[in-house]
């Protein structure tokens, strides 16, 4: 028997029509916000240096912009797999050292010094991957964090190579620059790399292997018996998000131009990298960017407001805190669920007439009487009308 | 679908299938073949190793010993994925979906997946839509397809499940205890789904507690005991063998 929040229409009754007309409606509207918000937003990253006060405020939006950088790329394994790592500050590290090394030891040039890095990266994250990803759940933090503080001993003890505490100074890649221009420059770089780290998530998030990835998030095993090749799938988002942390390292170093293991190889930059994504929305192609401006935002306000202290650090655990507890999916989902609550077209039980209702079940008893089982449990399990669920057919 | 079924009646095969636990044998020397293009059951009581036999065919547990052959061919201890890619295709025993993607992602997610140049294509391409659409009005949950899998009902998580199994296009479709926790109208809905899929030539092995389905259902019945079969047959057959109303009933 159909009651009614029954979301199936009866077959025979133009009970779908409604639905349809207002999908077509609906989702153009959603595209235009979308598509809108995406051009403002990249407008408003476009303009950022030119509009700032002064370089300490375009030194603040780079590390913003490095922060959306690591997010995203940590996203990569965190969002897709549900792997979570704690030290992915092991290949910022790597490739910000790698990158100064490079430079200085072997003589290239910033930018060549910056891919080799980056490449370097890469292969050494095919083993580490393989042996880390034997594990799952709370050992795979573990070894992730283990990783991060084997690098951060082996940095500060090969003082020789590394130049240890001491840190290593990484020449600029522009020497003549002034130093509000060099920002400037870096500025667009990060935000460049930035773009390229969206664009490879958009395209593996819609694809058959991001749906395998997503799959592996889901039900590991599960995922394995439809045959996807599960092991094989991890290591590629995992090498895929460590080079691309390592990309952000690298890119950190020329721009910084000065490096110390202490912060490169921290397990507070990999938890920020957490906090962000998780703050943003993991699941969510901006989400990790959007935490790292509320974050990265907070992080520097506090530096700035409270110096010295350690309070920018009982800031952001009670910023995880209260993400943990209130919005556990992270702020794009909570935000798109309240607007659903306060949007039009969206009551959660649709509105039938007694008339329409009786119409319906009389032509659904001499028409499917052994779909009834089925459709009869789906009345009480499914309150979302179609009309909304098409919204996410990304 | 079946692709020219070989000449045998075996499609799948175990020869002294052994694994054990601690010191405990939870499958000992299984020796068993089923038959091809039928629907094959596999009882036995609590604890008898029918799910750790199971696995070990599908590959998520490695024997310690003995062989599993498909279609002539040695699958021992490949990965699960493997075994599922040469077209074996299994359900869980508390059945397992994923909760957080919707009905449809669920269905695409299950898409065979053999050439490594097709990973990148889009995975919400018109003809893979068809196919879990038209695979999800064969079970009776089309009407579901944007809601997440965790809203379902455990019935319609069950055929979402067996649904997302489909999209492999399995030769041999295992199931774990289909009837198990679900309504007497889907058990029968589910049957009927099983008897229709072999006859479309899907071979099929079912465990199963629930003995009015498996009897009314099965064309050979396997009986499994202390790990390993001691009796098969017809449902008939089987069904009046002493050794098994003593493995039962423990008369």
């Amino acid at each position: 028997m159909l009651n009614a929040s029954d979301a199936r229409p009866a077959p025979g009754t133009s009970g779908r029509a409604p639905d349809d007309r207002a999908v077509a409606a609906g989702r153009p509207w959603g595209r235009i916000v979308r598509v809108a918000a995406l051009v403002v937003g990249v407008a408003l990253v476009l303009a950022f240096p030119t509009m700032v006060p002064n370089a300490y405020i375009l030194s603040a939006g780079i590390v913003v912009v490095s922060y959306a950088c690591t997010a995203t790329a940590w996203n990569f394994m965190g969002g897709f797999t549900g792997y979570v790592s704690l030290g992915h500050a092991a290949f910022f590290g790597l490739g910000a050292y790698g990158t100064g090394l490079l430079i200085r030891d072997v003589g290239l040039s910033s930018f060549v010094a910056w891919i080799v890095a980056g490449a370097l990266v890469l292969l050494v994250t095919i083993p580490v991957g393989i042996a880390a990803l034997r594990v799952r759940g709370a050992s795979f933090v573990i070894v992730s964090i283990a990783f991060v503080l084997i690098l951060l001993l082996v940095f500060q003890a090969w003082g020789s190579f590394t130049g240890g505490s001491d840190g290593l100074v990484v020449p600029r890649p522009f020497p003549d620059l002034l130093r509000p221009e060099h920002h400037q420059v870096f500025f667009y770089l990060f935000a460049a790399l930035l773009a390229v780290m969206l664009v490879v998530w958009w395209a593996i998030d819609r694809s058959r292997f991001g749906t395998g990835l997503k799959a592996i998030r889901e039900d590991e095993d599960k995922a394995q018996a439809l045959g996807i090749p599960t092991r094989n799938y991890k290591l590629v988002a995992y090498v895929v998000s460590a080079t691309f942390t390592g990309l952000a390292g690298g890119m950190y170093a020329l721009w910084f131009g000065d490096l110390d293991p202490i912060f490169q190889f921290s397990i507070m930059l990999g938890s920020y990298m957490v906090l962000m994504a998780l703050l943003g929305g993991v699941r969510h192609l901006f989400g990790p960017a959007l935490g790292a401006l509320i974050v990265g935002s907070g992080l520097e306000y506090f530096k700035l407001e409270f110096g010295d202290t350690q309070l920018h650090l009982v800031a952001t655990a009670l910023l995880l805190g209260l993400v943990v507890l209130f919005m556990p999916d992270g702020i794009i989902p909570a935000v798109r669920a309240l607007l659903k609550r306060f949007g039009p077209e969206d009551s959660s039980i649709r509105e039938v007439t007694a008339a329409e209702l009786l119409e319906r079940n009389r032509t659904a008893s001499h028409d499917a009487p052994s779909r009834d089982t089925a459709s009869t449990t789906a009345a009480a399990t499914a309150p979302a009308t179609p009309t909304t669920r098409q919204e996410d057919g990304r | 679908m079946t692709t020219a079924a070989p000449p045998a009646t075996r499609n799948l095969e175990t020869v002294g299938l052994t694994k054990s636990f601690g010191g405990v044998h939870a499958v000992r020397d299984a020796t068993v073949t089923f038959r091809h293009g039928k629907i094959n059951a596999l009882i036995g009581p609590n604890g008898s190793g029918k799910t750790t036999f199971f696995n070990c065919v599908t590959g998520m547990i490695k024997p310690d010993a003995g062989t599993v052959t498909f279609r002539g061919e040695d699958i021992t201890r490949r990965a699960p994925h493997k075994i599922a890619q040469a077209g074996i295709g299994r359900s869980f025993q508390l059945c397992r979906i994923f909760p957080r993607m919707t009905v449809l992602e669920n269905m695409l997610a299950a898409v065979r997946r053999t050439r490594r140049r097709e990973l990148l294509k889009g995975a919400r391409n018109a003809e893979e839509i068809d196919k879990a659409r038209a695979l999800l009005v064969r079970v009776g949950i089309d009407h579901l397809e944007n809601i997440e899998a965790r809203n379902l009902s455990y019935g319609q998580q069950k055929l979402l499940e067996l649904a997302g199994v489909l999209m492999g296009d399995p030769d041999t479709i295992m199931l774990d205890e289909p009837a198990g926790g679900v309504n007497p109208a889907l058990v029968g809905r589910i049957g009927t789904l099983v008897q229709e899929l072999n006859a479309e030539g899907r071979t099929f092995l079912v465990v199963e507690h629930n003995m009015e389905m498996v009897m009314s259902l099965s064309h050979h019945v396997i009986v499994f005991d202390r790990g390993g079969p001691i009796a098969e047959g017809s449902p008939a057959v089987v069904q009046s063998d002493p050794r098994v109303l003593e493995a039962y009933l423990g008369v």
